[in-house]
């Protein structure tokens, strides 16, 4: 129960669900594509490398009284000669070309702040998104003056990141039709270390009529498909001549099948993060149909009995199949 | 505004809530899995940590020995004292959170301790030793560690918890002394040696949340933060309303308080025996520690 709580659900599980958590974690240890019990280590635990001299000493290592130490907690990595350790828990560590959903805190001069869940609000520049009607042109005063008008304090947007600086600034920019103001549906939040980095992170689950943006920084989008919603012929106006499907900030209203659908993949990467699997197309839609094929209610996903299936299911697929992740 | 949503959430949260599914998949009148732990302060005579959702409090009951007021010789006293940690939220800090604090405390006095005609919830004049003379009183203090909305609700779980751990010293009086004198009284040293504390008729808060034309039970901070009123309701196992309370500006039309209040006595049934069984199981696993 403990290690369930403690990452946001609350509640007591009966003696046979501990039983077979239990069991699945263990079978999930072993899986193969795991790492080896040795490779974890914790704060100033010695690393053991074979020369001392010829190791390069990444992140998380520090030499003291000629010993190699850890100094986070996690796995040790070995790239031929560097040794870093990556720590299990951490914040967002941005890269170039991640797709990112954040939240705009501030509107400023020339720049938006952006929270990204990375160590420090980054920018998002004015120069750096695309105008109302595609238009490619020096921004102005008046551009400056507008700003608010494209992307306001609290709004949440996709984007993708332009630039890490040496001095630790991140620059994301939103020059792209796929990017902007995220409208008609919610937010899940997860730890961004459960984030598989995929080469599409933006996706049309076509059956659920949903869309899905799985940020980078454990920011997940999921909202009604913009093809699914009633189309507004006043909104087609205004977009016809930029040809881009402009969001707008005024939501169209959601039928409830597709609202449940959102509802059910919300709770699906909950229940994900709460046991700490990787989170990924793949097996959001697995939990996704599970909780479908076993008819399990929306609200009972967030469940104890549902947390264990999920967690068996998993435990048997990697050890049947010898899957590598 | 505390929590940040954007526009475009507000619309889809309250949307949501109109058409009867929230955004973690729960109905209107859903309570969220909460979990209960007992005994956590070792100092105190009884102590309960509930956490429900991202909400985390813990209460603890200490009873000291004192005077009884003269107004009520035969009866003991009871302060509730809540405290928001400046750590739960960016608000709470400095003297943010006492605004909060003290409006949770009179809250769960008002619910738990006026006497209206349902009784106050705790027997007060259980507490007396000797009339007039000696008495116990109890001082329930509460923590709120993080806050993810229905702080009152979960409060009450948590005192009602913490006074099922309670135990209270037994005090045996050796001299039956005038009226005027002093009484002689001895505390039990032996730590087995203490009665427990009656809880059946401690109610549960169940606050109704109104978003847009309809309400919600145990709305979560995002979802409190697009509340027009709330209502709180204390429901006893009677099924007998022992208090109301209401937050937020604006007004409610009274055949909504009423449908209200009926809907407070439905959710509080199945809530008084999740929290019983919540508790029950608590202690069991506490037993089996030690």
């Amino acid at each position: 129960m403990e290690d369930v709580s403690s990452r946001g659900l609350h509640f007591q599980l009966s003696d046979s669900q501990r039983n077979r958590l239990r069991k699945s974690r263990e079978l999930l240890r072993e899986a193969p594509g795991n790492y080896h019990p040795s490779a974890f280590v914790n704060i100033a635990d010695p690393i053991h490398v074979e020369n001392e001299a010829t190791v390069l000493k990444g992140h998380g290592t520090q030499v003291l009284d000629g010993q190699l130490l850890a100094t986070l907690s996690g796995v040790v990595e070995r790239v031929d000669q560097l040794v870093t350790v990556k720590p299990l828990r951490c914040r967002y560590n941005a890269e170039t070309g991640d797709v990112v959903v954040g939240r705009i805190t501030e509107v400023g001069t020339k720049r938006w702040k952006v929270d990204i869940n990375f160590r420090q609000d980054v920018h998002l520049m004015l120069s750096a998104v695309n105008l109302p009607g595609g238009i490619q042109r020096r921004r102005t005063v008046i551009d400056e003056l507008n700003m608010r008008s494209l992307f306001e304090e609290n709004d949440l947007i996709s984007a993708e990141v332009q630039s890490v600086h040496s001095d630790g600034s991140v620059h994301l920019h939103t020059r792209s039709l796929k990017y902007g103001k995220l409208t008609n549906g919610q937010l899940v939040k997860v730890p961004p270390y459960l984030v598989k980095r995929l080469k599409q992170h933006f996706h049309n689950l076509k059956s659920c009529a949903v869309d899905m943006i799985i940020g980078c920084n454990g920011y997940i989008w999921i909202c009604a498909a913009v093809d699914s919603l009633p189309s507004n012929p006043e909104i087609e106006k205004i977009t016809g001549d930029s040809g881009a499907p402009e969001m707008d900030s005024c939501n169209e209203s959601i039928s409830l099948k597709v609202r449940e659908n959102i509802c059910r993949l919300a709770n699906s990467i909950r229940v994900l993060s709460a046991l700490g699997f990787l989170i990924y197309p793949d097996t959001i839609i697995d939990t996704f149909d599970a909780s479908i094929s076993k008819g399990v209610a929306i609200k009972d996903m967030l469940g104890a009995e549902f947390l264990v299936m999920i967690a068996e299911r998993e435990a048997s697929r990697r050890t049947k199949n010898n899957y590598m992740l | 505004m505390v929590v940040g949503l954007s526009a475009a959430e507000r619309r889809y949260l309250t949307d949501g809530i109109a058409q009867g599914l929230r955004n973690d998949g729960r109905g209107l009148y859903d309570f969220r899995a909460f979990s209960v732990e007992l005994a956590i302060i070792p100092q105190a005579n009884g102590s309960a940590r509930v956490r429900l959702g991202a909400t985390d409090v813990i209460t603890s009951v200490k009873a000291e020995l004192g005077r009884p007021q003269a107004s009520r010789p035969s009866q003991g006293r009871v302060e509730i004292n809540i405290e928001c940690s400046s750590t739960a939220a960016p608000q709470f800090e400095g003297r943010g959170g006492e605004d909060l604090s003290l409006e949770l405390s009179r809250a769960l006095y008002r619910s738990l301790l006026c006497n209206n005609g349902t009784g106050p919830a705790i027997d007060l004049s259980a507490l007396t030793v000797i009339e007039g003379k000696l008495c116990w009183n109890l001082f329930i203090d509460g923590l709120v560690l993080s806050s993810d909305g229905n702080l009152l609700d979960v409060l009450a779980i948590a005192v009602k918890a913490a006074l099922s751990n309670t135990g209270i010293p037994k005090v045996e009086v050796t001299s039956a002394a005038a009226a005027e004198q002093e009484a002689d009284f001895e505390i039990s040293d032996n730590p087995d040696d203490f009665s427990g504390f009656d809880v059946s008729h401690v109610p549960v808060i169940i606050t109704l949340t109104k978003v847009g034309r309809t309400y919600i039970v145990d709305a979560t901070e995002e979802e409190e933060s697009q509340m027009s009123s709330a209502i709180s309701i204390a429901v006893n196992s009677a099924g007998h309303v022992c208090g109301i309370t209401k937050r937020g500006g604006a007004g409610l039309d009274p055949s909504v308080l009423l449908d209200m209040i009926s809907v407070a006595k439905e959710v509080s049934k199945s809530l008084l025996s999740t929290v019983d069984a919540e508790i029950m199981a608590a202690e069991s696993r506490g037993d089996d520690q030690m």
